[in-house]
């Protein structure tokens, strides 16, 4: 194996065009352990430790830009990321795993992995994130929840790089919360609940809901988000939101817990999430 | 077969010119080419902490650090912490409150530990149990590692 610390962005895409076997290592928490485990061999490690792009948290245009090498660390402290729909995002960081595993692990390389019990994945989808993604054709923009396909699948093409994530700003009164239910601290969740709320008075007028560890993807309904929208989410609203939760999801039996268990936390999860973004 | 590549780590104040295989973690080479034992090998999958090292001021797991990703930074391991003899107040708070008993946990947890205490210099107790949580003792001694935290938190502010 060869280990090259691209100096940008135009390095990295080159080296990953000439060779179906590169791998671009971010902070290592997962690629290194899986190296550890010889459940995977890259012919080549590409570091992106040294690209002055994927670095740094700002505000651009109309969205908070989050460079992809930002640790989680560095995604729990960010004072951008303090109040809004951003919040539920730095909720997530500051709940994985362990400090010096947050202080390695890096929200770029978490989201590409796309593990459905990681955290980042569902309170993306609730912030309404996007993501900025480079290739040899340039760059291009999506919205995250086309991102993640499968168990350990995304939509990032072969030779292309996550280079950011984007928060747009457009509900900077908003509430949010990630609360996950898991076996012991620091765990992966059984189940996690990510969303963002707005309150007019006593009555929700926006609401974004996402389920993560339920399905192989982050469990998000616009039939949940509608009828919590216009609602004073009293306890007739949330049952119906989490029924349909319950019906939708798709979890598997794993350590962490049954399918059917996993189903039966979403309700008590939800609420004690939408009563603690509010609280 | 893969290519060696030269590395300068600088651990515990040293300057060291290694030649490692890019595949080797820092965890490795600190114990096998530096002789540096003191970083334990347990999981080697970054759940145990018993291999927590100081980069940069940060406590990292040294089993999920390549080698060869790790120059320019300011590695320090257990064997840093003495200095003219005298043990680090970590070190010898572990001791006089018996936070260990087989000790194979003990270098991840005082690393851990004074990692912690460099952010935050008067934790709560239950602070140092959330901190230490990355950090398994199999010999279940829990209580008396974090009594050992807080006196040496005492001995420091006294």
């Amino acid at each position: 194996m060869k280990y090259i610390e691209a100096l940008s962005l135009q390095e990295a895409l080159e080296i990953l065009a000439g060779d179906d076997e590169a791998r671009c290592l971010a902070g290592g928490a997962t690629l290194v352990a899986m190296m550890n485990a010889d459940l995977i061999a890259p012919s080549t490690l590409i570091s992106l430790r040294r690209i002055e792009e994927l670095k740094g948290i700002s505000a651009v245009d109309n969205y908070i830009r989050i460079g992809a090498m930002n640790t989680h660390s560095d995604v729990a402290n960010a004072e951008q990321l303090l109040s809004g729909n951003a919040f539920v995002i730095r909720d997530a960081a500051r709940q994985i795993a362990h400090p010096a595993i947050r202080n390695m692990g890096t929200i770029g390389g978490s989201i590409c992995h796309a593990d459905p019990a990681s955290d980042f994945p569902g309170s993306l989808v609730a912030a309404n994130a996007e993501l900025e993604i480079i290739g040899t054709d340039g760059l291009r923009q999506i919205p995250v929840q086309d991102f993640f396909v499968d168990y350990l699948e995304t939509s990032l093409q072969e030779g292309e790089v996550l280079t950011a994530i984007l928060v747009p700003t457009t509900h900077s009164q908003a509430h949010g919360r990630h609360l996950k239910f898991s076996r012991t601290h620091g765990d992966y969740a059984t189940v996690s609940v990510s969303l963002v709320l707005s309150m007019q008075s006593d009555v929700c007028n926006y609401a974004r809901v996402a389920i993560g560890s339920v399905a192989p993807t982050p469990l998000h309904l616009d039939t949940v988000d509608n009828i919590l929208t216009g609602s004073k989410l009293n306890d007739d609203v949330l049952d119906d939101a989490a029924n349909l939760l319950q019906e939708a999801c798709d979890p598997i039996d794993d350590v962490r817990g049954s399918a059917e268990y996993r189903r039966k936390i979403i309700p008590g999860l939800l609420k004690r999430a939408i009563a603690e973004a509010l609280g | 077969m893969t290519n060696k590549q030269i590395v300068k780590l600088e651990v515990n104040g040293d300057t060291h010119e290694l030649l490692v295989q890019p595949t080797q973690t820092l965890l490795h080479v600190l114990r096998e080419q530096l002789q540096l034992t003191g970083t334990k090998c347990g999981c080697n999958n970054g759940v145990c902490g018993s291999c927590t090292i100081i980069v940069d001021g940060q406590a990292v797991r040294a089993c999920l650090s390549l080698a060869v990703a790790s120059s320019e930074k300011e590695i320090t391991t257990i064997e840093g912490l003495e200095e003219n003899g005298k043990l680090q107040s970590l070190q010898q708070a572990f001791i006089d409150k018996q936070g260990l008993q087989c000790g194979f946990c003990t270098p991840g947890m005082i690393m851990s530990s004074l990692a912690l205490l460099a952010k935050n210099p008067s934790p709560s107790i239950d602070d140092i149990r959330e901190d230490l949580s990355g950090n398994l003792c199999r010999c279940t001694g829990y209580v008396k590692i974090a009594d050992a935290v807080m006196s040496a938190i005492e001995v420091e502010q006294s």
